[in-house]
């Protein structure tokens, strides 16, 4: 079939059935979910995710992509109204969207939020098409031990990158990939840290960790640490379209804002926050009135709400071509992958070309979906949003007592949610990565498997890993990524001693 | 931004690492070694993981000893943690105590008492252990987020929820 094909069934398919409802469900929950200062695009997305399991997989996946484009908008909409940004990602929309509120044109500010972010997140599915479908073809030459060398040197960089500590964040990583190893061996039948649990031995529930790890650590720290509630503002709050001449005047940040949102949505690890901020920077150089940067340009809203979107597509890259997640979303969703018996990997396009076809069509209808949702949904998220936190939280927790439970309808499900919720909660205390675990996690199988498959092809000979030269490049950028960060404290270790022997 | 210092602190998180760690490799001694059919088996994995984790809090130690004092440098990029961006509050451990104390006997009675009767007892008790609700949210949330959440699941995703005392007034 040709590309053209794919695609028109993937758009047959994607509005096929509950398609539709369940895409405007996923982009009204992921607003909602974003608009909460608290509940990130991956904690809305994990949220999702036990309720995506009575779905085909297909669907599953684009409601999960309406949650995270939702909820890439709706952290803007705290930012701009409240100067609170509701996502990290939405955090540099504030400067000039919370001064156009102060000058009277909120309504416009959330209008060129929610158009220059649709045509960002639009403009990244279609280079996201242009880049997967050609790399697929490339990783179709790699072996076993390419794929373990890919997914070593993909967990490493996301370890190292995401985290304060590379140690806490590398730790976090295997602890992700020790958790796949519970249950039974898919290859042997042996029993692995099951500790004579018949509830074991199908392995963890990735669901429950995944909601423990993410959202029910951030409930506890919203419990255990609670903050000064911002005021938000009374009366009513409506989006206006911004008119053809308003967007022609915001076209230049508007593709720094794609093109920014696309290149550091490509590198794994790098996200929403870091897009936005780039792209603001960056606009605010391009433009042509920079002095109005900060004092209510529309330029400043559209450069960060145009990348925050624009990452989607970017982070998707790696995640289809070559099975790395980009980022926690693209985490979750390769998670939903697993949920309904896929393997993810670097073959998953060529093994389930109309899976990824309808994901693409569905991630057009999704961010198409973006401006009547958004429209609409806006006071439903001041109405949460005025709602006291308690009730917030204990509505959340009791989301994911039934959510998870009704996954299999067994205990053991919210039990573990709770028990990793726990951990995450004392993971992200002492300064290590729930998500670096969570990586981990989605990858492990992967790794061992590919690991254990490698060296039975060479007869149990480890040079089968230096011997093929893609794996031994891969396996060397891995180490360079681990001995990266080091060289780069020792040296700035160097300086700071050299500033300070030239103070004294 | 600042970079932040190594703190002492760090010590017993690297030492809790080290113990995990080897208590890791331990456990996965148990688990049969390889076969000619897979030279590597289910064992070497985690042992490897275990010890990974377990080099992983040696590491820690030896920087928090050698570089105490000395500037750390942070992360390039913070996409994750929501908590790195809202300024938490002060820690009150009761309060995590009690919710994860609650939440357990919430677990408890789902299945036994039944969802209708648990939940909005469990929400008061989320409510009361967070303070700061207003009175009325204290009968309003929890009729709400229970019948909305039932609704949710009993009609609209069709997965039944545990009814318990309620069995002979309710369908399954």
């Amino acid at each position: 079939m040709s590309f053209l094909e794919n695609l028109l069934a993937g758009f047959s398919a994607a509005v096929a059935g509950p398609g539709i409802p369940v895409m405007i469900a996923g982009v009204a929950w992921g607003t909602i979910g974003g608009a909460i200062p608290g509940i990130s695009g991956a904690v809305a997305m994990s949220l999702a995710l036990p309720y995506t399991l009575s779905l085909d997989a297909a669907t599953a996946l684009v409601m999960l992509a309406g949650v995270w484009a939702g909820a890439n908008y709706g952290g803007s909409i705290p930012a701009i109204l409240m100067r609170m940004p509701g996502t990290p990602g939405a955090a540099a929309a504030l400067f000039d969207g919370y001064e156009l509120k102060r000058q009277g044109l909120a309504a416009k500010a959330l209008g060129v939020s929610l158009v220059c972010g649709t045509i960002g997140g639009l403009i990244s599915v279609v280079v996201l098409m242009a880049l997967v479908v050609p790399l697929g073809s490339v990783v179709l030459a790699f072996g076993s031990p390419e794929v373990f060398a890919l997914a070593l040197f993909g967990l490493t960089l996301l370890a190292g990158l995401t985290e304060r500590s590379f140690l806490k964040g590398l730790a976090s990583g295997y602890f992700g990939l020790l958790l796949t190893t519970v249950g039974i061996d898919t290859l042997t039948g042996s029993l692995r840290f099951t500790f004579g649990r018949s509830e074991l031995l199908s392995g963890l529930d990735i669901v429950s960790v995944m909601v423990g790890l993410f959202a029910v650590s951030e409930m506890l720290v919203q419990i255990a640490h609670p903050s000064r509630r911002e005021a938000v503002p009374e009366g009513s709050a409506y989006t206006a379209f911004p008119t053809l001449a308003e967007l022609r005047s915001v076209w230049r940040a508007t593709a720094v804002g794609t093109v920014v949102g696309l290149i550091v949505g490509i590198m794994p690890g790098a996200g929403a926050t870091a897009s936005s901020f780039v792209a603001y920077n960056e606009a605010r150089r391009w433009s042509k009135r920079p002095d109005l940067f900060g004092k209510g340009s529309m330029e400043g809203v559209a450069a960060p709400e145009t990348a925050n979107n624009a990452v989607q597509g970017g982070d998707l890259v790696p995640t289809l071509a070559l099975g790395i997640p980009g980022s926690n979303s693209a985490a979750i969703m390769l998670a939903a992958l697993i949920l309904h018996g896929i393997v993810p990997g670097p073959f998953l396009l060529s093994k389930h070309t109309h899976l990824v076809f309808t994901l693409f069509a569905g991630l057009i209808l999704v961010n198409l979906l973006m401006i009547p949702v958004g429209l609409v949904i806006l006071r439903g998220c001041l109405l949460v949003l005025r709602l006291d936190r308690p009730v917030l939280i204990a509505a959340i927790l009791a989301m994911i007592v039934i959510g998870t439970y009704a996954a299999d309808l067994f205990l053991l499900n919210p039990l573990l949610a709770l028990f990793f919720g726990v951990v995450g909660y004392g993971m992200r205390r002492c300064g290590f990565s729930p998500a670096a675990a969570v990586l981990g996690l989605v990858l492990g199988f992967l790794v061992e498997s590919e690991l254990r498959r490698s060296l039975l092809i060479s007869y149990g000979s480890w040079t089968i890993f230096v011997a093929r030269p893609i794996s031994a490049v891969l396996l060397a950028l891995t180490l360079g990524a681990v001995l990266y960060p080091a060289v780069m404290y020792l040296r700035s270790r160097r300086h700071t001693q050299a500033a300070a022997t030239g103070l004294s | 931004m600042n970079a932040p210092t190594r703190p002492l602190r760090e010590l017993p998180v690297a030492a809790f690492l080290v113990a995990f760690g080897s208590l890791v490799v331990a456990g996965a001694r148990n688990i049969p070694s390889g076969v000619p059919t897979d030279p590597l088996g289910p064992r070497a994995f985690p042992m490897a993981l275990g010890a990974g984790i377990a080099c992983c809090g040696a590491l820690l130690a030896a920087a928090t000893a050698l570089f105490r004092g000395q500037t750390v440098r942070t992360g390039i990029l913070a996409d994750a943690d929501p908590d790195d961006e809202a300024a938490p509050g002060p820690f009150s451990p009761g309060r995590l105590i009690a919710a994860v104390g609650v939440t357990l006997g919430y677990l408890a009675a789902f299945e036994p008492v039944g969802y209708l009767i648990t939940t909005p007892l469990y929400v008061i008790a989320i409510l009361l252990i967070h303070g700061g609700a207003a009175r009325r949210s204290l009968w309003l949330a929890p009729t709400l987020i229970t019948a909305a959440l039932y609704a949710v699941f009993r009609f609209g995703l069709l997965i039944p929820v545990p009814v318990g005392l309620l069995e002979r007034l309710l369908p399954r």
